[in-house]
Parts: structure tokens; C-alpha cells; sequence
């Protein structure tokens, strides 16, 4: 089994939503990994394509919750690392 | 023996035959109608809510034999039929899985245009905070303990 078989990353669009004269076209983004005995799926909103007036514009889907998440679980990381090494030199300059 | 082991084998293989429409399942959710809601349409304005959607699951199975258990009738020293070793086995099968989704953002299509609102979900953000302060102050604590002593 390649790895190419068992982790497969797709960009997919949905089904066009037309109101009037704008037509919404929804985008995701699926890591799908398969496996003999099992499986797992993750998909997530990318952006919508809005049409009108034969004009498009892309709007990115931002996840302001993973982000917010990530950013939380990066600068509590941080702050260890460095408030651990500070002890570490304060331990070394005593006598 | 031979023939309970084949037998073992096609039910396993029937067992496995039949998990695989619900692992089919589990990979209907990579589709983007998984992820984005019927549109729903109140007055002039239609909203579509936009998902992030996980699901995963496996299976597994397994089989086994060994010697026959003596029965109540067998005499110590008896030797156990060929018969009753060939029936002396069993196998299993067990699977489990999970799915969940959390909205990401609300599209709302109206007369002034497109707009993507964000969802903001507090309840996460709170959780992930208290699990990173609490993680850092033991963190904390242990190195100042470990600075002391």
C-alpha cells in the first residue's frame, strides 16, 4: 500500500446556490485516510466563489476558533520553553 | 479442524463484508454536502452554514483454537476425539466509530451582498485556555522547585 492510497488531501466544490442574480459556490477541503481496517475523514470549509454580474470573488472561510486555539496552545508553549530555560540559567549562575 | 477453520473464516469474511458499507459511511463525510447546509431561505435573506466536519472508525477481527476442553464424561488419561479437537475454536469481531461537527462560519446571501460571518465558538476557546495556563503553571511550578532544591 503507497502512501499516496492512504492519505489523499481533495479540494472539492458543492452544489451552486443561486439567488437572483448571485450564485454562491461552496468549496471544501477533505484529508481523507484510508486504511485496511478502518478510516478517517476531516473536512473543512475553504471559501465560497460568488458570481455576479459574470464577475467572481473568491471569499476565504477563515476558522477563527482553530485559529484562536492554535494561537493559545503556541504561546503557552513558548512561555514554558523560555521561562524553563530562565530557571535553568538562574540555577547555574548560583554559587 | 480444517473445516471449522474455514468455517471461522467465512464468517469473518461476511462479517467484513458487511462493516464495509459503514466504513463507505464514514468517507461519505469528505463530500462538501457534509460540510455546507441546505441553503435556508427567511424573507429576503438565504444562510447557509458552513461546518467543519471529522469522523473516523475501524474494525477488526480475529479467530482462534486450541485443544478441545475435556468433557465431564472423559476419564483422566482419556485421549480427546479428533472430533471434539476439530470443534474446539472461536473467533470475534468488534468495530467502532465516531463523528462530530462544529460550525465555522454562517454565509449569508441578502440584498447587500455576500457576507461570511465567522462562528466564535467561546466555550472552545475557554477550554484550550484554562488546559494551556493550567499546563504551563505546573510547568512553572516544577522548575521553580526544581531551581530551589
Amino acid at each position: 500500500m503507497r502512501l499516496k492510497d492512504v492519505f489523499q488531501v481533495q479540494t472539492v466544490s458543492g452544489q451552486p446556490v443561486t439567488v437572483e442574480s448571485v450564485t454562491v459556490t461552496p468549496q471544501s477541503q477533505a484529508l481523507i485516510v484510508r486504511l485496511p481496517i478502518g478510516g478517517f475523514v476531516w473536512n473543512r470549509p475553504t471559501a465560497i466563489l460568488v458570481e455576479r454580474d459574470e464577475t467572481a470573488k473568491r471569499f476565504p472561510i477563515v476558522d477563527i476558533t482553530r485559529i484562536l486555539q492554535l494561537w493559545l496552545l503556541g504561546f503557552s508553549l513558548v512561555l514554558s520553553i523560555v521561562s524553563l530555560v530562565k530557571f535553568s540559567q538562574r540555577k547555574e549562575r548560583r554559587p | 479442524m480444517i473445516d471449522t477453520r474455514n468455517t471461522l473464516q467465512s464468517l469473518t469474511d461476511k462479517s467484513s463484508e458487511q462493516l464495509r458499507p459503514v466504513l463507505e459511511r464514514i468517507f461519505a463525510a469528505a463530500q462538501p454536502g457534509a460540510v455546507f447546509s441546505e441553503p435556508v431561505v427567511s424573507g429576503t435573506y438565504t444562510i447557509i452554514t458552513a461546518s467543519e466536519v471529522t469522523s473516523g472508525g475501524g474494525f477488526g477481527s480475529g479467530g482462534g483454537f486450541g485443544p478441545a476442553t475435556p468433557s465431564a464424561k472423559q476419564q483422566p488419561g482419556e485421549e480427546v476425539s479428533q472430533s471434539e479437537q476439530a470443534n474446539s475454536g472461536g473467533s470475534g469481531i468488534g468495530g467502532g466509530g465516531g463523528s462530530a461537527g462544529r460550525p465555522v462560519a454562517i454565509i449569508i446571501i441578502g440584498p447587500d451582498g455576500v457576507t461570511v460571518k465567522p462562528v466564535f465558538d467561546l466555550t472552545k476557546i475557554a477550554l484550550a485556555g484554562i488546559t494551556a495556563w493550567t499546563t504551563m503553571l505546573a510547568v512553572l511550578r516544577r522548575a521553580r522547585k526544581a531551581s530551589k532544591g
